[in-house]
């Protein structure tokens, strides 16, 4: 009797501990609020994140790289390359309990390609001409050329499934709620202050040990750190980097630092004199030293670039970089006729990127000791982004900061849009106007080989051309700085800048 | 009074259709472009043009202002590039924040910043007017950003009193609303000194002293509510200036307000919420200095609205 009382009483305990745990709500503090709940419209990662817990993909780029099926199990390419079938899971269902079928999928996929809806990352999959039903969970994927990267395209998060028939129902109002996949069903959205998610009790994967998510817009950092000090949020992202030392020492947090898949870099503008002559190009990156940037500019939380994109992509090789070597520039500056330095304005923006302008400012005193007077030109972000995209003979700026995340994870994304000619300003995002018909030409066959062994090899060759052309100062690659509370256990701070909560648990 | 008040109307309308041209020009003669911006650093050029053609920002300026206003008579403000939300739904949700904040900080303002100022009057050239003078000109010199921070880093980090940040209960409300009603209450404080002083000086005063009322009764009855004036002039103004949104107090404390939206907008090139929002402020600033000048006769009788 006395141990039926005791077995009873731990229950009892055992029930009690149970219901605390699961009242558990994890709250991550962001710096803006999430732009949309479309999947298929968004543009930025703290909106990335919060839709991330509620709509998901055919696949899944898992942050050690590996891209793995998740609402698909599987697929086929033709031997052409140019035919993509896809086998898709038979158990998931949406939030208000429709079940996902390849109808539903073709529906999603077609909604993303419309070129009526002029979704920003349309051209990840516009190589697609067809989507066609061929079973009941299975799709058809028709290209125009064979696309290697589609693979990794297929995992980015502005690709999900959406339900059509909610998108119709929701008409202009869709992005304001959600009815995704996910292990976290949309609850509410006070504008400007707080998303509620809550957890999705019939998910079709491990269904999350917590009651829900919610997402802070907190936009002035100090506030955003003093709400994981307080205990009010769990996770606090962008932790500025002078505050690391004093989070860590606080009690019961912790700052993690997570590479990320984004680059920093100047380039030099092409069509702009002296920028043409490669010896001017390789003077300013022997004369800036961007490890004594990484250690005292960004307190040591980044990584300094040894190729034009980073580690964790595919189709990464180091290449090297350039030694600082102030005396080396000098001379090239010399050879370059240049023997009394020269006059320039590096454009920068402040406030975009982890310590953008402070960055500029060290480029500037380090280009100094070479003889190279720098003036800093700083822009609001659209002026920035407008000036740096004109036409050539038209555009004037001839050295810019600028990011670039390769949220792909594969090095076409992080490449061909930046080198590849044919992507000049304003077609593409090439603004430095860097041509070289070899990286051209490695650019386009890994592009259409299937085969990843050779697609690397192609991209190391184009990253060593690139290298030694120095279109860019290289800089970089950033690093997250997200504060998270002891307590909480599984979070993962993806390297495409998301934080996903999707298996947390907190003691 | 009616008729005035129509008369005021009235007279308000070239100005709101000024403030609704001004604007709408500003906004596009920045540099920056929405479309631009919305692709962001991937796009290319067909991807921008798509954007341009569905927001309508491909036709003619006289073309947008046209649809603009014959939207806005029907009171449709549009919607935004950015989020795609109705701007009038925006407006709904995030003007009632800023009235609560800015009631929050003028009653913080009026509570402190009128008996400050009397005490002040009333004990002219001795340490307490000394202390009240130096407090205000600390008040009126300190950053808004800076006084929220430490406010947050003390009262909510530190003493765990209030939240660090947030909107929908009373104590979420204390720390914005002290903050931001930080200014005000020196320039109220320092309005009710002069003007306290200059009545007490009046005869009626003196008269009133003579016949030995005294005390607190001829300080409030007789001196305070002649001196409410110009102090009701700047309460007003002061209130105006709150609605039109408080960006630092507001990003400080995560609180929704218009100052914010607006600022987001404008960094977004949002047209139609810049637009809305402006708009909306301009009107309310509008109404505010209506509402003080019938106030006026409330407190003065000798004020006439005919």
């Amino acid at each position: 009797m006395k141990r039926l009382a005791r077995l009873l009483a731990s229950l009892v305990v055992l029930a009690a501990m149970t219901a605390w745990a699961a009242a558990q709500t994890v709250v991550i503090a962001q710096g803006t609020d999430a732009v949309t709940l479309d999947p298929h419209d968004v543009t930025d990662s703290p909106t990335a994140t919060v839709v991330s817990h509620m709509y998901e993909t055919l696949f899944e780029l898992q942050p050690n790289g590996d891209i793995v099926p998740h609402l698909a199990t599987g697929y086929e390419v033709s031997a052409d390359g140019t035919v993509w079938t896809i086998d898709l899971r038979d158990d998931v269902m949406f939030h208000n309990g429709v079940p996902m079928t390849a109808e539903i999928v073709k529906g999603s996929f077609d909604r993303f390609l419309d070129p009526d809806n002029a979704f920003t990352f349309r051209f990840l999959l516009d190589r697609i001409t067809d989507v066609a039903v061929t079973g009941e969970h299975q799709i058809q994927f028709t290209l125009s050329t064979p696309f290697a990267p589609l693979l990794a395209h297929l995992t980015h998060n502005t690709t999900a499934v959406v339900l059509p028939s909610y998108v119709a129902e929701q008409g202009e109002a869709f992005g304001e709620e959600a009815i995704g996949t996910g292990p976290f069903e949309f609850g509410s959205w006070d504008r400007g202050t707080r998303i509620d998610l809550e957890t999705n009790d019939f998910y079709w994967g491990d269904v999350p040990q917590i009651d829900g998510v919610a997402f802070l817009a907190v936009p002035e950092n100090t506030t955003r750190m003093a709400l994981v000090e307080s205990g009010e949020a769990h996770v606090a992202v962008r932790v500025p980097p002078q505050d690391i030392a004093r989070l860590n020492a606080a009690d019961g947090i912790t700052v993690e630092n997570v590479s990320s898949l984004r680059t920093i870099y100047m380039y030099f503008n092409h069509t702009l004199e002296p920028f043409t002559d490669v010896r001017v190009r390789q003077a300013f990156n022997h004369a800036v030293n961007n490890e004594e940037i990484a250690e005292f500019v960004l307190g040591g939380a980044v990584r300094p670039s040894d190729a034009a994109i980073a580690p964790g992509i595919f189709g990464y090789t180091p290449v090297g970089g350039y030694e600082y070597d102030p005396e080396r520039a000098r001379e090239l500056l010399a050879e370059a006729g240049f023997p009394d330095g020269l006059e320039t304005t590096l454009y920068s923006p402040t406030g975009r990127y982890l310590q953008d302008i402070q960055i500029t400012e060290a480029i500037q005193s380090q280009l100094a000791e070479v003889g190279i007077d720098a003036t800093i030109e700083t822009l609001e972000w659209s002026a920035y982004l407008d000036l740096t995209r004109q036409p050539a003979g038209e555009n004037e700026v001839p050295v810019a900061l600028l990011g670039w995340g390769t949220v792909t994870g594969d090095a076409d994304y992080g490449l061909y849009a930046l080198f590849h000619t044919s992507q000049h300003v304003p077609d593409g995002s090439n603004r430095a106007f860097y041509s070289n018909p070899e990286v051209d030409a490695l650019l386009d066959e890994a592009r259409v080989n299937t085969n990843p062994d050779e697609r690397e090899a192609l991209y190391a060759e184009a990253l060593e051309i690139i290298n030694a052309d120095a279109p860019w100062l290289f800089l970089h690659s950033e690093t997250q700085l997200v504060a998270v509370n002891d307590a909480v256990n599984g979070l993962v701070i993806h390297p495409t800048e998301r934080v996903l909560a999707w298996n947390v648990t907190v003691d | 009074m009616l008729e005035y008040t129509l008369r005021r109307i009235l007279i308000a309308l070239p100005a709101i259709f000024g403030v609704i041209v001004v604007v709408f020009a500003m906004v596009r003669l920045a540099p920056g472009d929405p479309a631009v911006l919305l692709a962001g650093e991937f796009a290319d050029q067909a991807t921008i043009e798509r954007i341009r053609e569905r927001f309508g920002l491909d036709r003619s300026m006289p073309e947008q202002f046209a649809a603009f206003v014959s939207n806005l008579a029907q009171g449709d403000l549009g919607r935004s590039t950015r989020t795609n939300r109705l701007v009038t739904e925006d407006l709904a949700q995030f003007f009632p924040n800023t009235l609560e904040l800015a009631f929050g900080a003028i009653i913080v303002a009026l509570v402190i910043g009128i008996p400050a100022g009397v005490l002040s009057a009333v004990k002219r050239n001795t340490w307490v007017d000394a202390l009240v003078t130096f407090i205000a000109l600390l008040g009126v010199s300190m950053p808004v950003f800076w006084f929220g921070l430490l406010a947050i880093l003390f009262f909510s980090v530190d003493l765990g009193w209030f939240p660090v940040a947030g909107r929908g209960t009373f104590s979420h409300v204390v720390l914005p609303a002290i903050t931001l009603g930080v200014s005000s209450t020196a320039i109220i404080a320092r309005m009710t000194r002069s003007s306290m002083l200059e009545v007490l000086d009046q005869d009626y005063v003196r008269t009133a002293r003579a016949k030995g009322v005294l005390g607190r009764t001829t300080i409030i009855k007789h001196a305070l509510r002649n001196a409410l004036v110009p102090v009701v002039t700047i309460g007003g103004l002061e209130f105006g200036r709150l609605m039109a949104g408080a960006v630092l107090t507001e990003t400080v404390f995560t609180w929704p307000g218009v100052g914010r939206l607006l600022v987001d907008s404008i960094l977004a090139r949002d047209y139609p919420v810049v637009q809305g929002a402006v708009l909306l402020i301009a009107v309310s600033f509008i109404v505010v200095n209506l509402l003080v000048d019938l106030i006026y006769g409330l407190i003065d009788p000798r004020i006439r609205y005919d």
